[in-house]
């Protein structure tokens, strides 16, 4: 009998491996130029390239993928995609590979779903973000008392820049909701 | 000598059209050539060097044979030759009838400066205000809008750009010939009427078409149109289809009731296309889009109006078609332009590189920064620049561009500085023909051009200076800023314009991509019946291929037309001219002076040049007329020949211009006096005054004397030449069986000569036998049933089967050949021509666990076991291949080219049947050249994973004891910096070609082989299916290596090149040949080693070493080679050099230029 944590581990292993064919097939045509690479603006900060990721992703190897974070870091800037030679469709891949984190519940995206959850709620009850709002919503959400101080030293630059302003949090009036509803509904049939 | 000839229309004067009009023009067609250019030569007239020597070489597809029936000149400068017919800004504009007997329509466009009578002064240039930018320089220089269209063809007429001419005049009274014909008063006469509501549209289109010379008038509604059109003629109207009232096509109908010749263009805004179209069912030519762009709608305009003058062009006949129409080059400006061109002046295209190189380029072949002078000290080259790239609809490879990139990184190092830093940034270096693999190494290892796998995605401006920043990804995956002084960008092909419209008018097919397509297996059928391709028109070629290819379009339409009756008969053999020897006689000399519409009279005057002549007793008149170059002068010179000629005159020097255009006319003249041509010279004395001007008239009168009597030497000592013949045995021997074998045997026997075709095994197929299909899943099976069959019907193919050939010796027209038949006697065979088509193999693997492990197959076997159902693919867990097994290395540094294509073509045919099985491929460059490239598309889209390794890191095979798959493949997979394993149950090796071409049996034929065992063609890029010895050729693989449909087509044209030996019952040398003085010699054999065209060989017999004359070519190296002079040149006698040289000096150091050296002293 396996221990049931690694049974799991294997599980959920399997289970990535599946939902990477899909992003496989819209990366087999890659040539690994590395035109996305040169091309991408965030780099700097990813622990493997771009064109490092796709070729893991063509390798099927599922567990340096979701080690990476660097399609969490892609801004969807689409640089990558209009440049690409092949006309793949890059900055969807790393949608793709964010959606697969994201539904996962891997633990090391915690951070960056919620993010996105944070910033698609704001969106929800206002129908555009509320840069206050949405942050909060983000550290609440954190559940950590150091993450707020760590983007203090920048929300005193944009607030002195009137880059962000300080609005009261709220619920909104709701009227997109039924607009979200249809929208998880048609992410679940997918 | 009249023939009963057929006649072939070849349109475009590119490489591979002057390649096809040569071939046919050679084995004794009419040809008709025609370009829309107003040059010869396509983009090879902008590109002065070629590798993988880095020079010129065009000159080298000049006849060899019968070499005095065309000029012996720089084919970049001209094309000159008795069967051809050189039409040149010229179009094809309908094609009708069926092959052998086509009806086509050649439309001229009008030049405006009549070549007839341009001397090339420049005069019109320097007086003409427009200036825009040189297409010969690609834009990097502007010229006028009166211009030569490039700079060194002979003759070179100016012509006027009709777009950008203004027609203001300027150039038509500084012309001294009065070559310039504007036709103001013609485009006056061309009357416009403009029918629109709208009073800003009419104004503006009265005032855009006004400037260009047309009458215009206006008309508001339908009704007033009418009225107009009842009171005067209109060649053209152009009606808005929307007015209130009677709207457009009303009118266009009312109109065409009562004017049924009147040209109607419609006008329309996007929402009424549709009506427009419907109004161009009920008459309408044509229709305008508005808004309009001025420059499309008065070029549609000028189009009409230049219709109306030609009238429908001129009809020709001709047998079949062979269109070579080339490609055009990709736009970088087009589109996402991330690269900056048009943007950065430092960022050019490869052919804009190319001007740059060049002697006649804007910089005079010495490149400096373009956006400041200064100097460059790094370039960098960015390929596949519009090719393999699917977001610019270019799923191909360009083919040339790897090479171009390597030539011009090399020709960049040796003109700018040695220590210039040249990086070229690729995908995949192809160097998929035989010597290209060595020159790349070269390249990196000897010049320290630097080459760097990867796309280099933007160019910036350094913002600190005036260099350009690349961004790419290195191997590593880190993002590198490179500075660079220039960027080069290898632009890809495209399909060259109009070939859409060309199309539809001769009823070929479009491939995918754009280009012309052929049919299966041919490079140069396509389904219309008598209707060829050549060269790049198909898509992608480099010189040779086009070189090729053309050599293949000639051989089928000469098929065609013989076929049409148009054979090669000879009809009336009449002797040639035979004149009265009169050089014996004491030279009495005619010369004839042309002072060139006055422009020379006052040198001519100012040297007293008559009376300077005439002191030389030799010299029995001095008569000077003007424009000799016009119907009338020529007149007047034939005239005053036969006056002189019939008073005693035996030679006939005539002082001109230009003396390569003067060749066809002495002949006729020779004729109509009677008197050999070879008695008469033309010196040009025209270039030196004109581009001297600012010369005193009795310096240039000095200079005019000085080649005056040099002419005079040369013809006190000429004699009259008889062009050597020899004859022709009118028999083929081809050696080897395989497809390139049996396709120019057949080939030649179709024409109607005997064939033997010599091999050495059993049965004819060669690898056909083991083949299945191409990878465009072409059926090689039905073609190798089709060939074998058409061999053994054929009554002029006599096949040898299990026969060797044992000894051979000859030259070209009278080969004898000893073959033995296994278990047979010796038989000799007489023959004409030889061609070599003994093939090759899969190279034998070594390495790799191969014979280790069942698993472990080469690909011939892979085909084998896909082929015989022997591979079941739910079983194997993964497939491995491996790229360049022992290739493109030393010793066998040469890539075998079909290797890459058969790995996709299994990656397709075993992911075909398993689309799950994991294929991993270990390749070095994939060589998908051309077309090709979608299958690697596909092959990748497919799923099988690429993975590149370098020479000194290949992966490791571990076979298992007992050699039973799995087997463990390790290597490094570079994107990701690791190692990977896989385990797999088959194993691929790719491990190439090798010839089988025994050297013993080439040299018999007085043919070579390279290094590596295969046939040294003449000449890689100019004459690829020759040997250097005329009369030998070579075909297939024993070539280098190829696919089947590359084969085949040097196949035909091996064939062509022999069917221009055997076409003539006795073959006419050149009448420049060496002899040898037998007196004189003394055997020592020199000559015989310093021959490089193999014309001489010591015939131990006589004791006396022989000339081929047909094979020499008159180069005259034995004479300078010969101690004795013994050897000698016909024409280039030692008394006779000496004396002309003697004339040179004396007209340079007598006079005052001897007196002011005296007095300097």
């Amino acid at each position: 009998m396996k221990p049931a944590l690694q049974s799991k581990r294997e599980d959920q292993n399997a289970t990535l491996q599946q939902r990477l064919v899909p992003v496989r097939k819209m990366l087999q045509a890659c040539i690994q130029c590395g035109t996305c690479t040169g091309s991408c603006p965030s780099a700097a900060a990813m622990d493997v390239s771009p064109r490092y990721m796709w070729r893991l992703v063509l390798m099927g190897d599922a567990a340096r993928i979701f080690h990476s974070t660097t399609f969490a870091l892609c801004s969807t800037c689409y640089t990558c995609a209009l440049r690409c030679p092949r006309g793949l469709a890059l900055t969807d891949a790393m949608s793709a590979l964010k959606q697969i984190a994201g539904s996962e519940h891997l633990a090391r995206y915690k951070s960056s779903n919620r993010f996105y959850a944070s910033f698609m709620e704001s969106v929800r009850r206002h129908g555009r973000v509320r840069e206050m709002e949405f942050m909060t919503l983000y550290f609440l959400s954190m559940k950590n008392p150091l993450v707020p101080l760590k983007y203090t030293p920048l929300g005193m630059r944009l607030l002195s820049k009137r880059k962000i302003a300080i609005e009261i949090p709220s619920k909104g009036t709701g009227r997109l909701d039924s607009l979200f509803r249809q929208a998880i509904a048609l992410e679940d049939r997918k | 000598m009249e023939r009963k000839i057929g006649r072939a229309l070849v349109v475009g004067a590119g490489i591979s059209g002057v390649r096809a009009a040569l071939d046919l023009a050679e084995t004794g067609y009419g040809v008709t050539l025609v370009d829309r250019a107003p040059h010869v030569g396509g983009i090879l007239s902008q590109l002065d060097h070629q590798f993988p020597t880095n020079h010129c070489g065009m000159c080298k597809m000049l006849p060899l044979i019968e070499r005095d029936a065309g000029s012996q000149y720089c084919l970049r400068k001209g094309l000159f030759h008795d069967n051809i017919d050189l039409r040149l800004a010229t179009e094809v504009t309908a094609i009708e009838g069926d092959t052998g007997h086509f009806t086509v329509t050649l439309r001229s466009r009008p030049r405006f400066v009549d070549p007839q009578l341009c001397i090339g002064c420049g005069d019109c240039a320097a007086a003409c205000p427009v200036e825009v930018p040189d297409w010969f320089n690609a834009g990097l220089s502007r010229r006028k809008a009166i211009y030569l269209p490039v700079a060194h063809a002979v003759p070179n007429p100016y012509v006027i750009d009709a777009a950008a001419c203004t027609r203001c005049g300027a150039c038509v009274p500084v012309c001294p010939t009065g070559a310039i014909e504007l036709f103001q008063e013609k485009r006056r006469a061309f009357h416009v009427l403009v029918v629109d509501d709208e009073l800003v549209v009419r104004d503006s289109l009265k005032e855009w078409l006004s400037e260009e010379g047309f009458s215009v008038a206006m008309a508001a509604s339908g009704e007033e149109a009418l009225a107009q059109l009842a009171q005067q003629a209109f060649d053209v109207m152009l009606l808005d289809i929307k007015m209130p009232g009677m709207d457009g096509v009303e009118v266009l109908k009312k109109s065409k009731d009562l004017f049924p010749d009147l040209t109607v263009v419609m006008m329309t805004a996007y929402a009424t296309v549709e009506t427009a179209v419907e109004a161009m069912k009920i008459g309408a030519l044509d229709y305008l889009i508005k808004p309009f762009d001025p420059e499309a709608l008065v070029s549609k305009i000028v189009e009409l109006y230049e219709r109306r003058q030609v009238g429908y062009g001129e009809q020709i006949e001709v047998g079949a078609v062979v269109l070579c129409g080339g490609t055009d080059c990709f736009d970088p400006s087009d589109g996402k332009n991330t690269f900056g061109y048009g943007v950065f002046p430092n960022v050019l295209t490869s052919l804009e590189f190319e001007r740059l190189l060049s002697g006649t380029g804007p910089m005079q072949g010495t490149p400096t920064r373009p956006s400041d002078g200064g100097q460059i000290r790094s370039i960098a080259w960015i390929q596949c620049v519009g090719s393999r790239d699917l977001q610019d609809q270019s799923d191909f490879c360009s083919g040339i561009c790897c090479m171009a990139a390597v030539k011009e990184a090399m020709l960049a190092k040796e003109r700018i500085s040695a220590d210039l830093e040249a990086t070229i940034f690729y995908m995949d270096m192809r160097t998929f023909n035989k010597s290209f693999q060595r020159y790349r190494d070269a390249a990196e290892h000897e010049w320290g051009i630097r080459f760097e796998r990867g796309r280099v995605h933007t160019v910036m401006q350094d913002p600190s200076g005036n260099r350009l920043l690349l961004r790419y990804a290195d191997r590593q995956g880190r993002a590198q800023d490179a500075p660079f002084d220039l960027v080069v960008l290898s632009v890809g092909q495209r399909p060259a314009a109009g070939v859409s419209q060309l199309s539809e008018t001769a009823g070929f097919a479009l491939n995918p991509w754009g280009f012309a397509r052929t049919e299966p297996f041919s490079t140069a059928r396509t389904q219309r019946e008598g209707i060829f391709m050549g060269g790049s028109f198909t898509g992608l070629k480099d010189i040779a291929e086009s070189v090729i290819t053309a050599g293949a379009a000639s051989l089928s339409a000469s098929l065609a037309l013989r076929a049409a009756g148009g054979g090669l008969a000879l009809t009336a053999s009449a002797e040639p001219v035979l004149y009265e020897d009169v050089s014996r006689q004491p030279p009495r000399i005619l010369t004839v002076l042309c002072e060139c519409a006055g422009a020379l009279s006052a040198p001519i005057e100012a040297g007293d040049i008559p009376r300077r002549i005439n002191a030389d007793p030799a010299v029995a008149e001095v008569v000077t007329l003007s424009r000799v170059c016009t119907a009338e002068g020529w007149q007047a010179l034939e005239n005053t020949v036969a006056e002189a000629v019939a008073h005693g005159c035996n030679r006939v020097l005539i002082g001109a211009c230009l003396p390569y255009v003067y060749a066809r006319h002495l002949k006729a003249l020779g004729m109509r006096v009677s008197l050999d041509p070879a008695l008469m010279e033309v010196v040009d004395i025209r270039t030196h005054a004109c581009t001297a001007k600012d010369q005193a008239a009795t310096t240039i009168g000095r200079t005019i004397q000085s080649d005056l009597r040099m002419g005079i030497a040369r013809l006190k000592q000429a004699a009259t030449l008889v062009a050597p013949t020899m004859p022709v045995t009118p028999k083929a021997l081809v050696v080897g069986g395989g497809v390139a074998g049996m396709t120019a045997a057949l080939a030649i026997a179709d024409h109607g000569y005997e064939v033997a075709l010599v091999e050495q095994g059993a049965q004819l197929g060669g690898n056909l036998a083991w083949l299945h299909a191409t990878i465009e899943n072409f059926d090689t099976r039905a073609l190798l049933d089709t060939l074998r069959q058409r061999i053994e019907k054929h009554p002029s193919v006599q096949t040898h089967l299990n026969t060797r050939v044992v000894s051979a010796f000859g030259q070209a027209g009278a080969f004898y050949t000893t073959i033995e038949a296994e278990g047979g006697g010796p038989e000799t065979i007489e023959h004409g021509v030889a061609v070599l088509a003994t093939g090759g193999q899969e190279a034998a693997a070594a390495t790799y666990g191969y014979g280790e492990s069942p698993a472990v197959v080469t690909q011939k076997e892979l085909a084998q076991k896909i082929a015989g159902n022997e591979i079941d693919t739910a079983a194997l867990r993964a497939v491995v291949m491996i790229q360049c097994v022992h290739s493109r290395e030393e010793p066998r540094n040469y890539c075998s080219r079909v290797c890459c294509a058969s790995t996709l073509k299994h990656i397709l045919a075993l992911k075909k049947r398993h689309p799950d099985l994991p294929i991993y491929v270990f390749y070095r460059d994939m060589m998908a050249y051309g077309f090709a490239e979608s299958y690697f598309t596909e092959a990748r889209k497919a799923g099988a994973i690429f993975v590149s390794y370098d020479p000194d890191s290949k992966p490791v095979v571990d076979v298992p004891e007992g050699g039973d798959p799995p087997l463990r493949i390790t290597g490094r997979e570079p994107i990701l910096g690791m190692d990977i394993e896989i385990s797999a149950d088959l194993l691929v090796l790719a491990t190439g070609i090798v010839p089988t071409l025994p050297r013993p049996l080439a040299e018999a034929f007085g043919a070579t082989v390279d290094g590596d065992g295969f046939f040294q063609e003449a000449e890689s890029k100019w004459r690829p299916v020759d040997a250097l010895k005329e009369g030998v050729f070579a075909c297939g693989i024993c070539l280098g290596p190829r696919s089947i449909t590359e084969s085949i087509a040097t196949a035909e044209a091996a064939a062509q090149r022999a069917l221009r030996i055997l076409s003539q019952r006795s073959m006419t040398a050149g009448k420049v040949t060496a002899r040898v003085r037998d007196a004189l010699c003394a055997r020592c054999e020199r000559c015989i080693d310093a021959c490089p065209y193999g014309a001489r060989w010591m015939d131990t017999e006589l004791n006396k070493v022989r000339v081929n004359a047909v094979m020499c070519q008159g180069c005259g190296t034995c004479a300078a080679t010969c101690p004795n002079s013994a050897a000698i040149l016909e024409g280039f006698a030692d008394g006779r050099m000496l004396d002309t040289i003697d004339a040179a000096l004396d007209g340079v150091l007598d006079n005052s230029a001897m007196d002011k050296q005296r007095n300097a002293l």
